[in-house]
């Protein structure tokens, strides 16, 4: 096993991956909590005020000029969705001493920065510092308002968010403005504590790692004051058909409409997300898939066209970017692409297409450290342990037939149009 | 075959050059399963205006032309597309433009062998007709609305109407909408057979091979072409001043965004240390621990830190800060109060400081094949070896670097770009 796990106290893992393609280590921290719309803005605070100070680097200046000593260590901190929860993600990359002007070790430096950043941030009286919090929530109600300067990402949201109204999965990542006032600097330390001492937490060190690695981990003064949790993470609900498909148009000053299409992955057969997978890279990935070949090169309507498979929630996202006057012309062949598929209208070349598309997919998995720590905390949420080579594996297995089955049940949801 | 090899990256580049012209650059890595191959020609959305080598015939062409053309070459004559033939392998293929260059590329973990072919194949096999030039005017029209919405976009360019009156780098590299419908398929040929012949093009593998063997793949897929003279390329004479100090333009943004720029000088010598100097001066100026930086974090002008970027030909140079801004306008003006003091009071702590940071920034660099590739492509069209980025590093003086602070960073050649929200 190439990714090595040690559990370090109950609901605290210790992930290792030893790989010698880079000149850098990098580590992480991903603490994993529920979404909910109570504490969506507070978690995407978090995020903000941990990265303004340490108990022992009290500035964000301190804590610059200490990663631009250490040849400029790459540090980064923000929050994803992982299906129905949060994920605070804290990144520290160091260059491998081999390569630097002088010997220097910056992994264990930068291990324990890192720990610092997460689990010792700058308090006064039992409260995160006033001014960090008073500064952060500007910053961050001007990130929450910057959702409209992506139009295409900001057409995405809007989509998630008809889906999954009232739901978890529908919220904003970086929460809502009207929550800002009311969070103080108080409140929202004495959440911190709950939410580290509660949360699910994934350690991850890639790279050219020590022998005692972890020992280090564990003998960490801030991870020793972290207390055993139980977490037991849900898989997701079952899903149910919609009874009618939601058609939603809105206006913005755009010159290119952006239409975003949701659709449900209703089926339960077995091996069902791997099926998705090669059903939905002959739907949408790349120039060999019927949404680029029919919307963009037969039909000229598009630029872009392509569809995205999210595991977690069971859902594929279409995306095109048209001219406006286009819509109905769009959504026409996009919906006769939909039912193609159903009829089995692709060819086994079609197939063997999109497994070569997946397979390179997988056997980059390994090539880039952020996306291999990515592919095997996703297994550690899903509870699963499929190494790479399986993964291929159950790639190749996959038959037209459990395609067509798939296709079958396969239903738009919400169809958005951002329009002038 | 020339090698050189950087002890300090422990990587080392293979260079040949082949008879007809084309030279190839090979970096072998065992520890990737991965291979990348990228070919590129030296042209790109600023050569509007040359005279070809065989006719000597002096041709204008439209705006957006070579992208067009990048465009255009994926359509083969049996009716393939060769961006399908490479995604039905399994390897992740593209091809993309920039102001000086155009190139195709694609990475593979499996299939390389075919995915080389393919490639040589179509960029060596132009097919442009009536009809496929017709059709790919409202792909490419969609492309250039896509720009229109993106206030990154405008941005950049409303910056370089600043820093340039006449320069061609202030074409949009797809065109517009108007200068497209112009382009024809005698427009595509003529700089086809120009810009595609192998003296004007340098291919880059990098990844897990053998250099011999490579070397003799591409050689085995290479077609004769007769030798061709030097193409003359012509460019409006270098502006000294810029063009006007401030553009802004609305769009509909939650924060204003700004590019506050500094026109260099072009052709300038010793540009790699040039390069690192400049690098080192804008974290010093407004990296993340600058004295700038902290101070306008904390007052709430600057949300994050602005991207900071040098660009360069032998056509143009300039320094850009950008960022999003409630208020751009006191950042230009703060960061050129924190430029005279650095000037006058150079911070020896802070300039050691970011010099180790912009070391680690290279050797970053160095993770992904694909950002060697590229790299080293964008490099060698400027007539620089990548590696003398970490080689030259220790030359890079204090003495140096203020000097370089000096001259490049003048209020006279400082411009403002702005977007505004509605």
């Amino acid at each position: 096993m190439k990714n090595k796990k040690t559990q370090i106290k109950e609901g605290i893992q210790f992930h290792q991956i030893e790989t010698n393609k880079f000149k850098t280590n990098l580590f992480a921290i991903f603490i994993t909590l529920p979404l909910t719309r109570e504490n969506v803005t507070k978690d995407a605070l978090l995020t903000a005020i941990l990265r303004r100070g340490t108990k022992n680097l009290a500035t964000q200046e301190e804590i610059s000029k200490t990663l631009e000593e250490m040849y400029g260590a790459g540090f980064d901190c923000g929050i994803e969705k992982s299906g129905d929860y949060h994920t605070i993600k804290f990144y520290l990359e160091v260059i491998n001493e081999e390569f630097l002007p002088e010997k220097e070790n910056l992994s264990q430096k930068g291990l324990a920065l890192l720990f610092d950043i997460a689990f010792n941030p700058y308090t006064e009286k039992e409260a995160f510092q006033e001014q960090y919090v008073v500064q952060e929530k500007e910053n961050l109600k001007q990130i929450i308002e910057g959702k409209i300067d992506n139009k295409a990402n900001y057409a995405l949201e809007r989509c998630i968010e008809e889906m999954y109204q009232g739901k978890p999965y529908g919220l904003y990542k970086y929460g809502y403005r009207e929550d800002l006032e009311t969070i103080t600097a108080k409140d929202l330390y004495a959440y911190y504590l709950e939410v580290i001492q509660k949360s699910k937490i994934d350690i991850f060190a890639s790279g050219q790692l020590e022998a005692n690695l972890e020992e280090i981990v564990k003998e960490n003064p801030n991870i020793q004051k972290l207390q055993p949790r139980n977490v037991n993470l849900s898989i997701e609900e079952n899903k149910e058909e919609q009874i009618q498909v939601k058609e939603i148009i809105e206006n913005m000053e755009v010159t290119q409409g952006k239409l975003v299409i949701g659709l449900d992955v209703l089926a339960k057969q077995k091996n069902v997300t791997y099926i998705t997978m090669l059903y939905n890279t002959i739907l949408g990935v790349g120039s060999n898939a019927k949404l680029f070949q029919n919307v963009r090169e037969k039909a000229s309507l598009a630029y872009t066209c392509s569809s995205n498979y999210s595991k977690r929630k069971q859902i594929i996202m279409i995306r095109a970017g048209i001219e406006i006057e286009n819509y109905e012309k769009a959504l026409q062949i996009i919906k006769q692409q939909l039912e193609d598929m159903k009829k089995g209208e692709f060819t086994q070349e079609d197939i063997q297409n999109a497994k070569n598309l997946i397979f390179s997919t997988i056997a980059n998995i390994e090539e880039e450290q952020d996306t291999e720590i990515s592919y095997y905390f996703g297994q550690e949420l899903a509870k699963s342990n499929v190494t790479i080579e399986e993964y291929r594996k159950k790639i190749e297995e996959i038959t037209k037939e459990q395609i067509v089955e798939l296709a079958k049940k396969i239903e738009i949801n919400t169809i958005y149009f951002l329009r002038d | 075959m020339k090698v050189i090899e950087s002890l300090k990256i422990k990587e080392k580049v293979y260079i040949e050059q082949f008879e007809n012209g084309l030279t190839v650059l090979l970096v072998p890595k065992t520890t990737t399963n991965k291979k990348y191959a990228i070919w590129g020609t030296h042209f790109g959305s600023i050569d509007n205006h040359f005279i070809m080598p065989e006719t000597k015939e002096e041709v204008y062409v439209p705006d957006g032309v070579a992208h067009f053309l990048e465009h255009k070459m994926f359509e083969q004559e049996n009716g393939k597309n060769s961006l399908d033939t490479l995604m039905a392998l399994g390897v992740d293929a593209n091809a993309y433009t920039t102001n000086d260059h155009t190139a195709y590329l694609f990475e593979a973990t499996q299939h390389f062998e075919e995915a080389l072919e393919e490639l040589m194949d179509y960029v060596q096999h132009p097919y442009f007709t009536d009809e496929n030039v017709e059709k790919e005017k409202g792909i490419i029209a969609q492309e250039i609305g896509m720009y229109d919405d993106d206030p990154a976009w405008q941005l950049y360019m409303n910056a370089l109407d600043c820093l340039y009156k006449e320069n061609a780098i202030k074409i949009d590299i797809a065109g517009t909408v108007e200068s497209i419908s112009k382009i024809d398929k005698e427009v595509l040929y003529k700089c086809y057979n120009t810009f595609y012949h192998p003296s004007n093009m340098v291919m880059v593998v990098c990844g897990n091979f053998e250099v011999e063997e490579m070397l003799k793949k591409i050689k085995a897929k290479l077609i004769e072409k007769p030798k061709q003279g030097e193409i003359k390329r012509i460019y409006a004479p270098a502006e000294k001043e810029i063009h006007k100090p401030y553009k802004e333009t609305q769009m509909e943004v939650s924060q204003p965004a700004f590019i506050v720029g500094f026109k260099d000088r072009v052709e300038a010598e010793n540009m790699v240390q040039r390069h690192i100097a400049i690098e080192i001066l804008m974290n010093m100026l407004l990296g993340k621990s600058s004295p700038l930086y902290q101070q306008l974090y904390q007052e709430g002008i600057l949300l994050a830190q602005p991207d900071l970027d040098y660009e360069f030909t032998k056509e143009y140079a300039h320094v850009l800060f950008s960022g999003q801004s409630k208020e751009p306008k006191k950042v230009q003006e703060a960061l050129l109060k924190e430029i005279q003091r650095q000037k006058e009071n150079f911070d020896q702590t802070h300039f050691e400081r970011m010099k180790k940071k912009v070391y680690g920034d290279y050797v970053v660099e160095y993770n992904n094949i694909a950002d060697i590739a590229r790299m080293l492509l964008a490099d060698y069209l400027k007539q620089i070896q990548s590696f003398d980025y970490i080689e030259q590093f220790q030359s890079v003086t204090p003495e140096y670097t203020k000097q370089i602070l000096q001259e490049v960073f003048d209020e006279k050649k400082c411009i403002l770009s702005v977007v505004k929200a509605k």
